[in-house]
């Protein structure tokens, strides 16, 4: 016992770890307050998800009477709109914070951060941990105007729960991506130019109308978009009792793409690290 | 001999009589279509972006308009972003104007000795040469698509006149705004209005489909009556019981919408 604690190793390990957790805690809550200083930013992410669902609750409320629909997809269309507007403010939202990090790379921030005596894992992490709150924030919002609205999550506290880590592992997901991005051009114009890509993925998937309705190579690459399966998992915590596949298609899927955007981005900050 | 008097007469009514109004609005349309053809990048999303709405719209709702008897999504979603792609060009103008401003190129343009209304006006119709492309390219999407024009003819008129009114309607709004605002602020209003206006009506389904605060809002909204102008023909027979209301929609907005950009250029110039 006495070993492990003077093993200089261990303890240096157990010190970086602190140091890491400490850094990226700063750095999270400096792009959080960055974020809420910024409202005009964070505001589209707020306004458009929730007026698109508006918008498709009232246009598309009578889909409702159509009893495929009913008994297998959602309640009211209302209910079924929750889940993509979901997607699509933790999607704007992951993206404007990636745009973020470009600019602290283009005025000069970032380099002072390298220079600085902390983890330059902490640097990225600390962003990626800040969407991450930012969309749990946004879920616990948009679920509030919801609920008051008339939307009901049919399968209970464990579904909102549900929900609210499905949001924050798709925005890990997506600003690992985007940071990566980020890091890799250091331009914000080429993050937000990346924005659009995202809006024609939502669009080509299940987020704003159920596939089952679709029709011919529109419905196959719906099918095959990974965005379609998360909103589903969404779908199904908000229309229908707590099932295993909900977690699966909610979490598992933005995890595993959480991982891989985290790779990337770590690998672009290598490769600037090492340009540099 | 004679080529020196022609340019002393030339030179002699340009500085009596100021330059003629409609040459400068065809010099500055000429300029903003130069602007066009050297920033690319600025006019093409205005090109791409409506067409891509067009698939989306008909690919995900698609069954939302033909399980209410509407044979083709495209029928329905055409003539929408036809005019979505049309409006676009206002964002052109806005930020052609605050650029102007910026580089003081606008100043230059107000000293010049023509009436205040020519810098509206050429604006306008920069405007309305600018959403050429986009309509036609939505209309070409739709025809290979496979849309249906049981209107024939007319309903490619229809769909144009509509689409080039909206232009000249948010050309003039965004106008109207920038001369207040001064700065990249108005476009970004200016884009928030189209937005609201088109899909606070029944861009996406028929009223008849619609519930709630929406059929309301749709109801009232002079957009319904524009896109019902706009779509007679890819649905039916182009008729006047169909037209008139959208006739005098486009016509009101754009007494106000013009009304509003000369007030702008007036307290700017103030």
């Amino acid at each position: 016992m006495s070993v492990s604690i003077a093993d200089p190793k261990m303890m240096a390990s157990s010190s970086s770890a602190r140091s890491l957790l400490r850094h990226t805690f700063v750095l999270t809550r400096r792009s959080v307050v960055g974020r809420l200083r910024q409202p005009a930013v964070l505001a589209p992410a707020f306004i458009f998800p929730l007026f698109f669902a508006a918008l498709g609750s009232a246009s598309f409320n009578k889909l409702a009477s159509d009893p495929y629909f009913t008994a297998n997809i959602a309640t009211s269309f209302m209910n079924y709109a929750v889940a993509g507007a979901v997607l699509q403010g933790v999607l704007f939202g992951s993206t404007s914070a990636a745009g973020d990090l470009a600019t602290d790379i283009e005025q000069g921030f970032f380099e002072r951060l390298l220079a600085s005596p902390i983890s330059r894992t902490a640097i990225v992490l600390g962003r990626l941990a800040a969407s991450m709150v930012v969309a749990v924030v946004q879920v616990v919002i948009f679920m509030a105007i919801f609920v008051v609205a008339g939307a009901r999550i049919e399968s209970g506290p464990i579904g909102f729960i549900g929900l609210i880590g499905g949001g924050a592992l798709l925005a890990l997901a997506m600003s690992a991506m985007m940071a990566g991005l980020a890091i890799k051009s250091g331009s914000p114009e080429v993050v937000q130019g990346a924005f659009p890509l995202v809006f024609v993925l939502m669009f080509l998937s299940s987020a704003f109308f159920p596939r089952h309705y679709m029709k011919g190579w529109y419905r196959t690459v719906a099918d095959w978009n990974p965005l379609s399966h998360i909103v589903e998992g969404m779908q199904g915590f908000m229309n229908h009792e707590l099932s295993a596949s909900q977690f699966a298609k909610s979490w598992l899927i933005p995890f595993v793409l959480a991982v891989i955007g985290i790779a990337f981005a770590l690998r672009a900050l290598n490769n600037r690290l090492a340009a540099s | 001999m004679s080529n020196t008097i022609t340019e002393q007469t030339v030179n002699i009514r340009t500085i009596s009589d100021g330059a003629r109004p409609f040459e400068v609005v065809a010099i500055l349309v000429k300029r903003s279509m130069m602007r066009v053809r050297r920033m690319p990048s600025a006019f093409i999303p205005s090109l791409v972006m409506p067409v891509f709405q067009l698939i989306a719209f008909s690919g995900a709702f698609g069954f939302a308009v033909t399980s209410l008897g509407i044979k083709n999504a495209l029928d329905w979603y055409v003539p929408l972003n036809a005019m979505q792609g049309a409006s676009f060009g206002a964002l052109g103008v806005s930020f052609g104007l605050i650029n102007d401003m910026q580089t003081g190129f606008f100043d230059r343009i107000l000293m010049a000795p023509t009436p205040r209304w020519v810098t509206v006006v050429s604006s306008l119709a920069a405007a309305v040469v600018r959403c050429v492309v986009p309509i036609t390219f939505v209309v070409i999407v739709g025809y290979i698509g496979g849309m249906n024009t049981p209107g024939g003819f007319m309903a490619i008129v229809c769909v144009a006149i509509a689409s080039i009114a909206i232009a000249v309607v948010a050309a003039g709004f965004a106008l109207g705004l920038t001369f207040r605002m001064r700065n990249l602020g108005a476009a970004t209003l200016t884009q928030f209005a189209i937005f609201f206006t088109i899909f606070l009506s029944t861009s996406q389904v028929p009223l008849s489909a619609m519930s709630g605060w929406l059929r309301g809002v749709a109801r009232i909204n002079p957009m319904t009556n524009i896109l019902r102008f706009a779509r007679q023909g890819f649905l039916g027979d182009v008729t006047w019981e169909q037209s008139w209301g959208g006739i005098i929609a486009m016509a009101v907005l754009l007494i106000l919408t013009f009304i509003y950009a000369m007030t702008g250029i007036k307290k700017f110039d103030q």
